[in-house]
This record gives C-alpha cells, structure tokens and sequence, in this order.
C-alpha cells in the first residue's frame, strides 16, 4: 500500500489526479486510515481541478461549485464570488447605474471605482453639451424660414402680422435680439460716416 | 407592591444614545464581544430547547434585525440596483460585512449574494456546519421589509464548511429552491 500511496503521490504532483487507493490490501489499521485520507485528498483535488480549469477559462455562472467541507477549494470559491460580483456590478454600470463600487479588490477596486467616477463625470458633462447643443439648435430654426423685409428701412415683419400696419414692422435689432438673444451695438461703417457727416471727413 | 413589568418589546429608539453612553470607548466593539455573546446565547438555546428551536430563534432574532436595520438606516424608495449598492455601503460602514450581489433575477424575486468578512464565522475552523442562521433571518428581513414580501434565505457556503466566504440564497417564501 505505501508503495501505491508514493506512486499515487507521484502523480498528484505530477499535475494529475490519480485513481484511489485500494483499502482491501492494507496491512493494518494505521494504513487503511491512511489510505482513507489519500483518497479523500485525491476527491477533494478532483474537485478543484474540476472547479477552477472551467473558471480560469471564463466559465463563471455556468460551474458547479465544490461541495461544502473541501478546504482546498475554499480559497477558489471566493475568487469566485468576487468575480460573479463583479459580473453582477459591470452589467449594472452597463445600465448605467453608477452607483455600484467595488470594496476591497486592492488595484481592482481602485481601477473599477476610478472607471466609474469617470463615467459618472463624462455622462453628465455629455448630458450638458447636450442640452447646450440644443438649444442653440431651437435658436437657429427660429431664425429659418423667409423673413419679409422691408426694402428700404429693413425693418421685419412680425409673422402672421397685416403688412398694412406698420405696427406690424420691427426694427431688425430688436427682432434678433428677441429670436436670439443677440444684443446689438451701434456703429457706422465708413460709407455711412461719409454719407451722413461728408462735412466733418 | 406589584413589581411586574410589561414584557420587554424590541425598539430601534431602546438601543440608546451611543454619543451619551460611549463618550470615550465609542460606538463600535470588537467582533470577539459579538462573538461571545452570539455563542454562548446560542449555546444555552440549544442547551433549553434543542438545536432546530435554537436556531430558529435565532433566525427570527435575525428577521427582526433585518427589518429594523432597513427601516432605520437605508432607503426603501431607491430603485433595486441603488437600494443594493447602499446596503453593500451601509454594511461596511458598520464593519457589519462585505456585502457582495452576485445573481438578481427580480422577475423570480431570487437573488445569491455572499458576505465577506462577517460578524458570525469569517475564520472559524471548517467543522462541515452552517452557523449563519441569525444572517439568514437578518438578509430576508431587509428584503421583506424592502419589497413587502416574504422570502426564505439559506446559507449554502459557510466559512464553518470550509468556503471561506458566506454565500446565501434569498427566493420568495413557498418558491422551489435555486442555484
């Protein structure tokens, strides 16, 4: 049996998980328990070999976790958690909902809780722009369309107005303004200084 | 004279001001003092009334908590994903646990989720046992209170059966089990 127990050992660290030990042929007590122990170490590497080859591989909600009481395994499980945890949150923030953090992942927690800040901040600031772009959007549709001028003082009329009334016409200024909130200030261009003042030039 | 009393009833209000009662130790205490009071309680209910009494009682103790704890310091109008990112929060604030969501099916109302470093048996030695109960009762009565519904909670890794870490899966009260 011990011959068997060092082959089978052999084989463990060889990376494999060896067949159990044979109990009928243990000379005493003392081998058969030792038998009995191998054999439930063999189970239990089984088990995380079973369990951690498909999660390395990315499998994380379709494995079967190890059984209760396989100490060995323990540590894989919580790997396992925290990455069914963070499969949980991610597609939360895919959502949209920035209110998830990561506690206690070490660089993780860091790099995810840093990722979602950003996000938070970059959305919101897009949410801004968006709203800016807009309405300067409403403002230039207000000004598209053929506007009646009149041909020789350029005051507009008011749509939907009697081009008989001239109450109905409004200076260009205060039409802008009012449609844009553009304010205006007053010069002359060279022409009309020459035009309106040729005595003092 | 009649020295009888009214039995005592739980209030959030009788837990009393901590500023007052701990102006110099504070509102926090050591996981040991948690500890020997949880097992010794424990240990004199199974010792009364067998393990199944004693630890159902334990769990109602827990249900009661869970209720009382949502009520007086989360936020039931969040929506769920906020609701449970406040819990998670609330949690560590505190040092009750790491909370951590990793399944959430609210058409099912079923839910897995684990909780790291815990109160009741994060470093216990693996004895093939299940000691959660008191956080079975405390998870459903934050989701009852939650949603108005009322769910079972069990515990299918314990620190106590060598997982490291507590994992517990909530279903609606009557539902066939889950993964």
């Amino acid at each position: 049996m011990i011959k068997e127990a060092r082959d089978k050992l052999g084989v463990l660290l060889q990376g494999k998980v060896p067949d159990a030990i044979g109990t009928e042929h243990c000379a005493s007590e003392d081998e058969r328990q030792l038998a009995n122990l191998l054999n439930e170490l063999f189970a239990c590497m089984q088990e995380v070999h079973e369990f951690i080859v498909p999660l390395s591989q990315g499998n994380i909600s379709g494995i079967a976790l190890p059984p209760p009481r396989n100490f060995l395994s323990s540590p894989f499980k919580e790997l396992h958690s925290r990455l069914m945890h963070l499969t949980w949150q991610t597609s939360r923030v895919a959502e949209g909902d920035y209110s998830q953090q990561i506690d206690f992942m070490g660089d993780f927690s860091e790099a995810f809780n840093k990722m979602i800040a950003s996000l938070d901040r970059n959305e919101r600031e897009l949410k801004i722009k968006i709203a800016e772009l807009e309405t300067a959007l409403s403002r230039i549709s207000q000004l598209e369309g053929i506007l009646p001028i009149c041909s020789k003082c350029k005051r507009i009329r008011r749509e939907g107005t009697d081009p008989g009334q001239q109450n109905s016409w409004e200076a260009i200024e205060s039409y802008i303004t009012a449609k844009t909130q553009t304010m205006f200030s007053h010069g002359l261009c060279p022409e009309c200084v020459k035009a309106l003042y040729s005595d003092f030039t | 004279m009649n020295t009888s009393q009214p039995p005592r009833t739980f209030s959030w209000e009788n837990l009393g001001d901590l500023q007052l009662g701990r102006p110099n130790l504070g509102p926090m205490a050591p996981v040991l003092a948690y500890r020997l009071m949880q097992f010794t309680l424990w240990d004199v209910l199974i010792g009364e009334f067998g393990p199944d009494k004693a630890n159902d009682l334990f769990r109602r103790a827990g249900n009661l908590a869970g209720k009382e704890f949502c009520r007086n310091l989360l936020d039931k109008s969040l929506p769920f994903s906020a609701f449970v990112a406040q819990l998670q929060k609330v949690l560590k604030q505190q040092l009750i646990g790491l909370m951590r969501m990793e399944r959430v099916n609210l058409e099912t109302m079923q839910f897995t989720l684990t909780v790291a470093e815990d109160l009741d048996c994060s470093g216990l030695p693996c004895t093939d046992e299940i000691v959660c109960q008191y956080d079975e009762g405390f998870i459903a009565g934050i989701l009852e209170e939650y949603t108005g519904k009322v769910f079972d909670v069990t515990e299918t890794d314990c620190w106590a059966s060598g997982a490291r870490v507590c994992r517990f899966s909530a279903k609606l009260s009557g539902d066939a089990p889950h993964d």
